[in-house]
């Protein structure tokens, strides 16, 4: 086991070798892959999108503006709290309030009223458009509804 | 036993395969790779006059005999086995279309083992010079079995349009050259090959690592040294021709693939991710270790380090190989034969008449238990049954790998019978149309599986009364 | 400029001073040198533990929260599920590997005169690590975890007397709930952690200051027959070789097998069929199951005594072993205390193996 040749410490010889100087940066450069490894998806962890479940909780209810309600036969998409929720205004005047996160894989659902349903482009599941229930593709669930109360300056929304 | 139909509980059929066939790579790997190294290490002892490394060497040959003739070759014809049992219909196309590539593998294997046999019981007793060349007989007969088998490998991932275009017509056996060099072929022999010459450095680590370091550190860092820079032309070359194989494997095989690695930022990994991850890690990790302590310090490198090796290098086997089988997804032979049996020229018929009534993996006594529940009560539950049997159990169990149970939980019978129809109906927009096949069967026989299905799932009586 | 920082840095902290100390520094070789590497395997385990658990902190909420934030991190933020797999499975193989190197060491005899302290604060690690296992195990609230914790908790509440006690105050009510989890929370990110981090200090200081022990065979060498190797570098490569493997290990278990989150909890929900506590209580539960189904009816407490009894009075004649064989002077203790170990080995094995085998 002669390895003195690559002693750092021998006297007399300035610099590094051309062989030790490679060692070197092939060690630097595993190291530099491995920080990478496991830097990477940390800092994804920490920087995703959080949604507190405590503030969603606090929150019971939302109020639409009039001015803001969607004409017969289109639907507004806005946040119950943190979740992307769907207010759809039937053609013949009715309204009806869905969470609007698919149950399938959390994609955001669409409402399609030349299709008359709702639909998750994601993997294509569809759900009834007044009652929210899944017909078909993958989502095991219906959509989770929520309460609509009318009156004259607003839409409240209500946790079912 | 219930042939036709291998009802494999937990683990399923094919995990019995995948157990098997894992094992056999790494040692057939080694078989042809160490076929390589024998001749060529003794060679270089003979040459440099090292009577040390020749007693080394002499108890690699041991070991290798053992462990290629005995678990290599009972792997090998457990695999057959296996395969027969989980996948009968692919069997038989195989069988039908390769028959005398495997005439000619058996030649090539019944040389490789009387060689080896031959080689080891010869030691010191013959001529140096024939003793080698016996080696060299071994290494390019079992190096020859590899070329021929792997060309029935690559098919079943890329039949190629020649063979495609006679499919089903009975005259198949015509294009057995085309369908034998299929376009994977040459990317596969050669990576394959770099694996056997990796895979014999690493089994020559383990012999090395057993050598007494203190009473003999040149011996042992010699051996180790040479046996480690048998892993070096696999580190420099796999990645290219990894790359040449995909390259060779066509656009709609690769969509697995894809869907894979455009998820990876998020950290949603596909099957295909996670498996390629594996190899990727458990490779640079063998580089590492082999490097950090066989290289450098061959005199610490112990058994332990051996081992772990070689339990990276079959971690690193089984996820490629694993991969490589995710790929085919739905089919068992691309575009031909989809991963339950059912030809691709088979769906419409068996849509219109039924696949209970035309499938032939139904038993005698299945088809009467059909037969006396029919008009009763049961006859959509037996149905769905066997539906299940002869379509989802080659890859699904109800409890074990992959598990209906558990994939299906919670759903009402109506979200399962939207699964099926999509399943059905099989369009491309599908999410499930780049790795399931089409569900068949007349819509008698789906609701049949749709009812089995919710059987399987449904909650509990007295836990509905109480919801209620 | 390396080198200059680095000349920096040891004039104040006499950094070249440890590196000489490690160079001088001696580990024995031979042939079950293999063994020597499991006490650093497990320090490894808990060191991924440490880190992962801190990342997991940043979302997981006890309490009401907590199954909708284990949710959260499992399937929506991103590399959630890695970082909660990597946690649950370093914990499992952290007591895998403490379990290995607490055989290795008892049949090493590595317990005899002047490491009884080791062995001592090794059996408390080992014990604390396990009490880690089962509060952390009831974090996520899903219905495994709520049930195999019920499971778990008939242990402490067939003591006779404070039984009952101690399963309340452990729960914080007479029922599994958010106080629970709060209360588990609590032990497993601050109290165990405060017990812990002492005690591993120590027990490093002591086989620091003691060394390896070696085995009878070893010993019986004369002194030049046996090797060592300078700790550093070349065992400390050989461990940190280790490591890297083990951290394979770990990230094959963790993206391979993912860990999964059942449905939410449900204390009105049936328990699910076979329902059993984490492997490494199953000898115990197994114990007990067994011995339930001998003593039925009125006896039925006999037996429970009898196992309860039994595993505590085995555990501390356990921890008593190197008063018994103190050194290696007397051979026939030597030979009884490996049969006791082969013993212990083979029945945990056996009633854990059973455990499996009888619940499916």
């Amino acid at each position: 086991m002669s390895d003195k040749r690559h002693d750092p410490a021998e006297p007399g010889k300035k610099g590094v070798s051309r062989r030790e100087f490679a060692t070197k940066a092939g060690v630097t450069a595993v190291g530099a892959c491995y920080a990478a490894a496991f830097g990477y998806p940390i800092f994804r962890y920490l920087a995703s999108p959080a949604r507190t479940y405590a503030e969603m909780a606090a929150i019971t209810e939302v109020p639409i503006p009039r001015e803001k309600v969607p004409g017969p036969g289109s639907a507004l998409m806005f946040r119950f709290g943190t979740r992307p929720t769907m207010l759809i205004h039937h053609e013949d005047g009715s309204m009806v309030c869905f969470d609007a996160v698919c149950t399938h894989l959390g994609c955001t659902v669409q409402f399609q009223p030349e299709e008359k349903r709702i639909h998750c482009a994601c993997h294509g599941g569809t759900y009834d458009m007044n009652t929210g229930k899944n017909i078909a593709g993958p989502p095991p669930k219906p959509l989770t509804p929520y309460q609509v109360e009318v009156t004259d300056e607003q839409i409240l929304i209500k946790r079912a | 036993m219930n042939y036709p139909v291998w009802d494999v509980p937990i683990i399923g059929s094919g995990w019995v395969i995948g157990g098997i066939a894992i094992f056999h790579i790494l040692v057939s790997h080694f078989a042809i790779g160490g076929g390589f190294y024998l001749p060529m290490a003794e060679a270089k002892a003979l040459r440099e006059g090292r009577d040390d490394w020749m007693e080394v060497i002499r108890g690699h040959a041991k070991f290798f005999l053992v462990l290629t003739l005995v678990f290599g070759a009972v792997t090998g014809v457990a695999i057959w086995f296996s395969i027969g049992l989980a996948s009968p219909e692919g069997t038989s196309t195989l069988i039908h279309n390769f028959v005398f590539a495997w005439a000619i593998e058996w030649i090539f294997f019944t040389v490789e083992i009387t060689a080896s046999i031959v080689y080891y019981y010869t030691w010191g007793k013959i001529d140096d010079k024939l003793h080698i060349r016996i080696g060299w007989i071994y290494a390019v007969s079992a190096w020859l079995s590899l070329v021929v088998i792997n060309g029935i490998l690559t098919f079943m991932l890329t039949p190629g349009g020649a063979w495609l275009s006679v499919a089903g017509t009975g005259m198949e056996a015509d294009k057995f050259w085309q369908a034998w060099l299929n376009p994977t072929y040459f990317p596969s022999a050669a990576l394959r090959t770099l694996i056997c010459i990796a895979l014999a450095g690493v089994w020559a680590l383990v012999t090395a690592s057993r050598i007494d370091g203190f009473k003999h550190p040149e011996l042992k860092k010699g051996v180790i040294r040479w046996s480690a820079l048998w892993l070096l032309p696999a580190f420099v070359a796999l990645p290219f021709c990894f790359g040449w194989y995909l390259y060779m494997v066509p656009e709609s095989r690769l969509a697995l693939l894809q869907l894979g690695i455009s998820n990876i930022g998020a950290g949603t990994f596909t099957q295909v991710t996670r498996t390629g991850l594996v190899t990727v890690i458990t490779s640079a990790t063998i580089a590492a270790v082999v490097y950090f302590i066989a290289w450098r310090n061959p005199r610490d490198f112990g058994f332990g380090h051996a081992c772990a090796v070689l339990f990276l290098a079959l971690a690193a086997t089984a996820s490629t190989e694993y991969g490589r089988e995710l790929l085919r997804k739905p089919y068992v032979i691309a575009n031909h034969m989809y991963s339950n049996g059912v030809r691709k020229s088979q769906v419409e018929g068996f849509n219109q008449d039924g696949y209970l009534t035309n499938t032939i993996w139904l038993r005698a006594e299945e088809r009467a238990r059909l037969k006396q529940a029919r008009g009763s009560g049961d006859e959509s539950l037996v149905v769905g049954e066997l539906m299940f049997r002869g379509q989802c159990m080659a890859c699904h169990t109800r409890d074990g790998y992959r598990p209906m149970r558990q994939f299906l939980a919670g759903r009402d019978h109506e979200s399962i019978g939207n699964i099926l129809k999509m399943l059905h109906d099989h369009s491309e927009d599908s999410p499930y149309y780049k790795f399931m096949p089409p569900l068949v069967g007349t819509a008698d026989e789906i609701k049949g599986l749709n009812d089995f299905l919710y059987e399987l799932v449904k909650p509990a009586p007295e836990v509905v009364a109480a919801a209620q | 400029m390396g080198t200059t920082v680095l000349d920096w840095l040891d004039e104040r902290l006499g950094l070249k001073d440890i590196v000489a100390f490690a160079k001088k520094k001696t580990v024995p070789d031979h042939k079950y040198s293999f063994w020597y590497y499991w006490g650093g395997i497990s320090l490894f385990f808990f060191i991924v533990q440490v880190v992962s658990g801190i990342l997991l902190l940043m979302y997981y909420q006890p309490g009401p929260n907590a199954y909708d934030s284990v949710r959260q991190i499992t399937y929506e933020v991103d590399f959630g599920w890695l970082i909660r797999s990597a946690h649950s499975w370093s914990a499992n193989l952290m007591i895998l590997a403490l379990f290995i190197h607490m055989f290795s060491v008892f049949f090493m005899k590595a317990y005899r005169r002047p490491r009884e302290f080791g062995w001592w604060s090794g059996l408390t690690l080992l014990g604390l690590t396990m009490v880690f296992g089962f509060s952390g195990y009831l974090l996520p609230m899903d219905e495994l975890a709520y049930f195999a914790t019920k499971v778990g908790l008939e242990l402490p509440k067939t003591l006779p007397g404070v039984g009952a006690v101690i399963t309340e105050l452990v729960q914080g009510g007479p029922e599994i709930g958010s106080t629970t989890i709060q209360r588990f929370f609590s032990l497993h990110v601050v109290i165990l952690p405060l017990l812990y981090i002492p005690i591993l200090a120590l027990h490093l200081w002591l086989v620091q200051k003691h060394g390896n022990a070696i085995p009878e065979s070893e010993a019986a060498k004369p002194e030049s027959e046996r090797r060592s190797i300078p700790f550093f570098p070349n065992f400390l490569t050989k461990d940190l070789a280790m490591w890297l493997i083990a951290l394979n290990v770990l990230a094959i278990m963790a993206s391979m097998f993912p860990w999964q989150l059942g449905p939410q909890a449900d204390s009105l929900a049936p328990a699910p069929e076979g329902i059993h506590p984490e492997w490494y209580f199953m000898s115990q539960f197994q114990a007990l199951k067994v011995l339930g189904e001998v003593f039925t009816g009125k006896l039925a407490i006999v037996g429970e005594y009898l196992g309860i009894g039994g595993f505590t009075l085995g555990g501390i004649l356990w921890a008593l072993i190197p008063f018994y064989d103190h050194d290696s002077k007397n051979g026939r203790r030597a030979r009884n205390a490996t049969y006791i170990g082969l013993a212990a080995l083979v029945g945990l094995m056996v009633l854990t193996i059973w455990g499996y085998v009888g619940v499916s």
